[in-house]
């Protein structure tokens, strides 16, 4: 791409301006320099903390796009639900049982399937954790204490991670192309791998509803984004030992509408209450974009407002310059550069200003976070994966060039407007 | 042949603080290709005035101007700057030359102001070509305060040369330089004459101003005496 010859010019111009008063040059960009530094910070904070979000949004919920479907609460709706979808593509139907692996006939550590790292004590028949999430002990209350751990377990018809993109940490992830096992094969989460880890139990796995207890195969373990323990299975091994209390949820792909037309025929006719039917479409946007939109706006209306003062330093350097260069823009005019020109090679100097600034705030802000992560890198993990989002950079450069734009303008057209006969008279 | 310049009826009223004074009444110049003239007159009678109409700093309030056949009395700013750059040359009595560039890099600023583009290499040998025409292009680098005054000025000469114009206007160019280096700053401008450039001289120094073509005199807001040699 070649430049125009006026675009050349104000650029030519503008270097040598620049380098003339490298002192008001380098006083500009201090002036400048901790707005854009506080747009980048917060854009890079902004675009982090939306990266964070919408990955716990999708371990959680599903990928955007992901149909999740909550099913009528009927006599038939399990078999109905497993025997429609079981095998069909872009499809995951999860059973849900509440499991105990470890000693029989004792109370688990966890009772309730609480986190490891929040047990608290038993209140009245409730055992709750520190943030007083309780959950009921009346049935196991005259169990006495032994080396087991509870969690939720999950059967699965298909492959869930297709919607929910669990990060495998180590081993594999469930297999659906061969026959079902008798020993269940169980993938677990974080939670449960550490609590199994820690309290060594036996490997026994009784399912809620089973007469007789299954030795499972640990085959994995994921970051599923969820802090309680968990474990998935696929659903036909469990099914063996115990039947589900329910389905949980259904996920369906876009292009798995036809099965949920099948589905719903089926449970019409099965007389399930249709009106307790209900789907969702994920839409991160909707469920982040909302949320982090008004922290934003607000901390870019912080950025702006320091962004704008450092416009009026160089508002206020650029006007001490203009004042100073009435004969050079007196002698350019004479020699035939025109006025808009002029008002170019004014705006040229401060934008390249703003676009040096932004090169200095984006380093900072690179050096900044690479000190964060290797000093807290260990005490937050999100820190430790995370690089520098180039939307911030960006932010930084449109920020420079905008407080440049805005400190120039006005420099700018007094520029252009020196009168040439009065300043070159003799 | 038509004239290089033609002005009919040039009138100026300076309009600043004050009451509004007719600087210039009714002027009627014309210049041919190749001429050179000289416009002598009392500090104030409008001598730089009209040097700044002629060269389109400013605009008459009445008369009629034409370059070269073209009317150019009310000129929009645009086309004037364009003409500026392409049809004239200004040499002024302070120099008028940018402290932080050097020599070359002033009289490349002829070049770099947006009316076109030279490449950096044509740019070089253009004003390298100027100033060795003025006896100075081992002085290229040097910036103006290691230049002496009579050097400075022929920087300024360069500089409005560079162009090729066919209108020189100098306003007192040696108004701030002793008279054996002010002698050599006319015999540069002279030979621009012989260029086929013309030349439109403001001058107090009556010695200098005998050695145009021409020699009026700006009386009362008119060039009402013309002395022939």
């Amino acid at each position: 791409m070649r430049l125009s010859g006026k675009l050349r010019s104000a650029l030519v111009i503008g270097g040598q301006g620049i380098r003339a008063r490298k002192l008001r040059t380098f006083l500009s960009m201090v002036s400048l320099f901790l707005g854009v530094l506080a747009v980048v910070t917060v854009q890079a904070g902004a675009v982090i903390a939306d990266r964070a979000a919408r990955i716990d949004l999708e371990l959680n919920m599903g990928r955007d796009g992901t149909v999740q479907v909550y099913l009528p609460d009927h006599a038939e709706t399990v078999d109905i639900t497993l025997d429609t979808v079981s095998g069909a593509a872009g499809t995951a139907a999860l059973t849900s049982y509440r499991a105990v692996v470890g000693e029989p006939g004792v109370t688990p550590v966890n009772a309730g399937g609480m986190s490891f790292d929040h047990l608290g004590g038993n209140y009245g028949g409730y055992t709750c954790d520190r943030y007083g999430n309780c959950v009921s002990l009346e049935a196991d209350k005259t169990k006495p204490p032994g080396q087991a751990v509870e969690f939720s377990l999950y059967g699965l018809t298909g492959d869930l991670r297709q919607f929910r993109p669990f990060h495998l940490v180590s081993g594999a992830w469930l297999d659906f192309t061969g026959g079902p096992l008798m020993s269940p094969g169980l993938v677990v989460n974080e939670e449960l791998a550490k609590g199994l880890n820690r309290y060594q139990v036996p490997a026994e796995l009784r399912l809620a509803g089973a007469t007789t207890n299954a030795t499972p195969r640990i085959i994995g373990v994921v970051d599923d984004g969820n802090s309680m323990p968990t474990a998935y299975a696929r659903s036909d091994e469990l099914r063996t030992w115990s039947p589900p209390d329910r389905v949980a949820q259904l996920y369906l792909s876009s292009d798995a509408e036809p099965v949920a037309q099948v589905l719903k025929t089926r449970l019409t006719a099965a007389g399930a209450p249709m009106d307790q039917w209900y789907s969702q479409v994920i839409d991160s946007e909707e469920f982040v974009g909302d949320q982090l939109m008004l922290l934003r706006l607000i901390f870019l209306g912080m950025a702006a407002l320091v962004l704008l003062i450092g416009a009026a330093g160089i508002l206020n350097v650029g006007l001490a310059t203009v004042g100073e260069r009435i004969e050079e823009f007196a002698l350019r005019r004479a020699v035939g550069t025109p006025r808009l020109l002029l008002a170019g090679i004014v705006l040229a100097e401060t934008m390249i200003v703003g676009l040096l600034t932004a090169g200095a705030a984006t380093g900072v802000g690179v050096l900044g976070l690479e000190v964060a992560r290797r000093v807290l890198g260990d005490r937050e993990p999100l820190l430790a994966e995370v690089a520098f989002p180039w939307e911030a950079g960006l932010a930084g450069v449109i920020a420079g060039v905008a407080a440049g734009v805005l400190g120039g303008l006005i420099p700018a057209i007094r520029a252009a407007k020196i009168p040439i006969a009065t300043v070159m008279r003799a | 042949m038509t004239a290089l310049l033609e002005l009919s009826g040039i009138a100026k009223v300076l309009t600043g603080q004050g009451q509004p004074r007719p600087i210039l009444t009714g002027v009627d110049l014309t210049v041919h290709t190749g001429q050179s003239v000289a416009i002598l007159g009392r500090s104030g009678s409008g001598k730089s005035t009209l040097l700044s109409l002629i060269g389109l700093f400013d605009r008459p309030d009445g008369g009629r101007y034409l370059l070269a056949g073209e009317d150019i009395t009310t000129v929009s700013e645009r086309r004037a700057a364009r003409l500026r750059s392409e049809r004239f040359g200004f040499v002024f009595q302070r120099f008028f030359l940018l402290k932080h560039l050097t020599a070359a890099q002033n009289v490349a600023m002829a070049l770099v102001n947006g009316q076109g583009w030279l490449p950096r290499r044509s740019r070089r040998a253009t004003v390298m070509a100027a100033l060795d025409q003025m006896g100075i292009a081992h002085l290229a680098k040097h910036k103006p305060t290691r230049l002496s005054g009579g050097e400075q000025q022929r920087v300024a000469i360069a500089r409005a040369l560079v162009r090729r114009p066919q209108v020189l206007l100098a306003d007192e160019p040696t108004g701030a330089l002793d008279t054996e280096t002010g002698s050599l700053v006319i015999d540069a401008l002279h030979a621009a004459t012989e260029r086929g450039c013309g030349l439109v001289l403001v001058t107090h120094d009556q010695a200098h101003a005998a050695r145009m073509g021409r020699v009026l005199r700006l009386v009362d807001g008119a060039l009402v005496q013309e002395v022939r040699r």
